[in-house]
């Protein structure tokens, strides 16, 4: 194996064949080493949250995936192709520009104009301050009811946009919520004023690229209809085909109400989960 | 395959916690039902586990084997797996070093595949070796001059790359890549696998070759030994090209058997015909190469040591039919099968030659570790006629099991056949 160990000469062969064998077993090694080092190096230089996001954004299906323009109608059809990054998408002005002819009709849900929305259900209302507030959307809240536990992080606590929030525990699932946006809690609302975050964001709300990412009027609105949509067909009886809906609203509490349906599935669906 | 049919929309409460593991929007059979599945398999690698136990405790007189029948049926598996699962190597570097990106949906199983292949041959080759405390000495002390040694360094270090290979498939798993650092680890390593899909190739090259050259210089088996260009006799080239053709069809038949337990469609059908068409090609390339070879050794190679060539077909079983059936049922006609258009336009043709191009190839590999070894070579040697204890089947058995359990654990919880990453994502209708 070395110069010195028993069974080594310095003939062709030896020479030749170890440093064959030498050369592969180094470019295996500086291969693990390189990827490791390049994984050290993502975390400290903060990419590495952003790779994840990324990495869970390829895996959703194309129906997640949705541009919000054609969410709001703006255009036919378009998959994102951005991680839902609106901040630095060079197309966003091109759309943004063309008029909005998504659904008027009502959906049974309250969205308000002054919050924006996040696909993965939470809602955000900018304050005067400066700061902003986060908390579950009607969808959401609709879906979960009362949760069975709730892990808020603690006041200080960083969020990075896209990564959880906080997470909850209904009939045995876990749900993650994603965070909307990136920066410091700095309040947290208990069970009594509805769970939701306080937040002073890391950039300037005030700049409008700021929470330009987050849905908003026509968007919201096409960006629910299809949430409903798909929640009505996963949660249909068992060994039935999709029918047309006659009417009603979502109730609350949906998942104490149909303990049968594939929870994991529409909460994975819901929250953006992989 | 264990990972059996399609479920039940809903999932009962105790499958809940098993969801978890398994990809979003993949429906699995229930927990109760795969691990039904997989309980047969499990007992038979148990067995397995318990008779190479026994070998290594008790030594190789747990075996038929002995010093003329140095390799049985262990070797007949390293040989026939190996060769099978040169399908990992071989698609990978279609892909990543000919940038045949068409057979992307399979890469993974056919790293899956050739992660089973090889680790199961090195388990069985510990047990084989007898003495595996001592496997290290191969790597300290190296013979240069022996096949075997490039064998040892390039399997060892093949398992290796396909461990690395592995673990990017692995971290994808719905909870593991939940951890931020695995999911990071495994984008960044997924970006050097060409580097090693490269290094896989050297390796698997000179592997497959120097398996097949072990037998072309066995001077003293005449059945075995072939001529040669420079120090490489005619075996090491055949058993390249025979691996290289049919690592695609064993691929292709992996896949159809668990599209057929599944019943679900896995890959889309261009695929199979694309494998097929690759395999049914090089195994016509390796036909037209063992027909010479066959010929020159007939007729000068085996008269030159003093050996007429009807003396190796005279002992029953191993008569001409074997010869026949390895060139022309196991060899010309799954070629022809592959590539005519016809019959490769049709899925039951297309994987009925596949199977034909894989029993081509195990037979290859039987023939040339037992006929080499049961053939008389000296005046008072007799025919000499082996058959494997129940310890060397168990272990067989076991090795075989295993795959199915890996395989099966794979497909459950790992995205297998999941489009690759970032080809999901697409713009359209801008």
């Amino acid at each position: 194996m070395f110069p010195g160990i028993d069974g080594f000469h310095w003939t062709v062969a030896h020479v030749v064949f170890l440093s064959l064998f030498f050369a592969v077993v180094l470019t295996i090694i500086a291969t693990v080493v390189s990827a490791v080092w390049r994984t050290t190096h993502d975390f400290r230089t903060h990419q590495a949250i952003e790779l994840c996001w990324k990495a869970d954004f390829a895996e959703l299906p194309e129906s997640d995936r949705r541009c919000r323009h054609e969410l709001a109608g703006r255009v036919i059809s378009r998959t994102c192709d951005n991680a839902f990054d609106c901040r630095h998408c060079e197309k966003y002005s091109q759309f943004a520009v063309l008029p909005a002819t998504g659904l008027g009709a009502s959906l049974g849900l309250n969205f308000s104009d002054d919050r924006l929305y996040h696909r993965g259900h939470t809602w955000v209302k900018p304050a005067e301050d400066g700061t902003v507030t986060i908390g579950l959307d009607e969808l959401a809240d609709h879906l979960i009811g009362n949760p069975d536990s709730i892990n808020m992080p603690e006041i200080g606590a960083e969020l990075e946009i896209n990564q959880t929030a906080w997470r909850m525990k209904k009939n045995g699932s876990e749900i993650q919520v994603r965070a909307p946006l990136e920066g410091t809690i700095i309040g947290i609302g208990g069970p009594k004023e509805g769970w939701y975050l306080k937040i002073r964001p890391r950039l300037d709300p005030r700049d409008p690229k700021t929470l330009r990412h987050l849905l908003r009027g026509p968007e919201v609105r096409g960006w629910l209809s299809r949430e409903l949509e798909r929640l009505q067909l996963q949660v249909r009886a068992p060994n039935t085909p999709p029918t047309l809906a006659d009417g009603g609203v979502l109730m609350r509490g949906l998942m104490d109400a149909m303990p049968d349906a594939d929870w994991n599935t529409v909460l994975a669906d819901t929250f953006l989960e992989i | 395959m264990a990972s059996a049919a399609l479920t039940d929309r809903r999932p009962t409460d105790s499958n809940m916690a098993d969801r978890k593991w398994i990809a979003r929007g993949e429906e699995r059979t229930s927990l109760s039902r795969f691990l039904l599945g997989l309980s047969p398999w499990v007992v038979v690698l148990a067995l397995g586990i318990y008779a190479a136990g026994l070998c290594l405790y008790y030594g190789l007189n747990q075996t038929n084997m002995d010093n003329r029948f140095a390799f049985g049926l262990w070797i007949f598996l390293d040989l026939g797996i190996i060769a099978l699962g040169a399908g990992a190597f071989f698609t990978g570097f279609l892909v990543y070093i000919l940038k045949r990106a068409e057979l992307r949906p399979i890469l993974n199983t056919a790293v899956v595949v050739g992660f089973i292949c090889y680790s199961g041959a090195v388990a069985i080759l510990m047990i084989d070796v007898g003495q595996p405390l001592r496997a290290w000495f191969t790597f300290w002390h190296p013979n240069t001059h022996s096949m075997l040694t490039e064998v040892t360094f390039c399997i060892s270090c093949y398992l290796l790359v396909l461990c690395l290979e592995y673990i990017p498939i692995l971290l994808r798993n719905r909870q593991l890549r939940k951890l931020p650092s695995f999911l990071v680890f495994e984008h960044q390593l997924h970006k050097l696998v060409p580097v090693l899909a490269g290094v896989g190739t050297l390796l698997s090259f000179f592997h497959q070759g120097s398996l097949g050259g072990l037998y072309g210089v066995l001077r003293g088996r005449p059945f075995a030994f072939r001529a040669g260009i420079f120090i490489w006799p005619s075996t090491f080239f055949l058993f390249i090209l025979s691996a290289i053709a049919s690592g695609p069809s064993f691929l292709m038949l992996i896949t159809a058997t668990v599209e057929k337990v599944t019943r679900r469609r896995l890959v889309p059908p261009e695929l199979f015909r694309r494998l097929g068409f690759i395999s049914g090609v090089l195994l016509a390339i390796y036909v037209a190469a063992k027909s010479i070879d066959t010929l020159i050794w007939l007729n000068i190679t085996s008269p030159s040591v003093g050996f007429a060539p009807w003396q190796y077909y005279i002992h029953k079983p191993f008569g001409t039919p074997i010869l026949f059936a390895e060139i022309v049922l196991f060899g010309l006609l799954p070629a022809f099968l592959l590539t005519y258009r016809r019959t490769a336009t049709r899925r039951g043709w297309l994987l009925s030659a596949a199977a034909l191009a894989c029993a081509g190839i195990l037979l290859n590999r039987f023939v040339l570790t037992v006929q080499t070894l049961a053939v008389p070579t000296l005046a008072f040697d007799e025919f000499l006629q082996y058959t494997p204890s129940w310890q060397e089947v168990a272990s067989f058995a076991g090795v075989i099991a295993y795959g199915v359990i890996v395989y099966s654990l794979s497909y459950r919880y790992l995205p297998l056949f999941a489009p690759p990453k970032g080809e999901s994502t697409h713009v359209s209708g801008d």
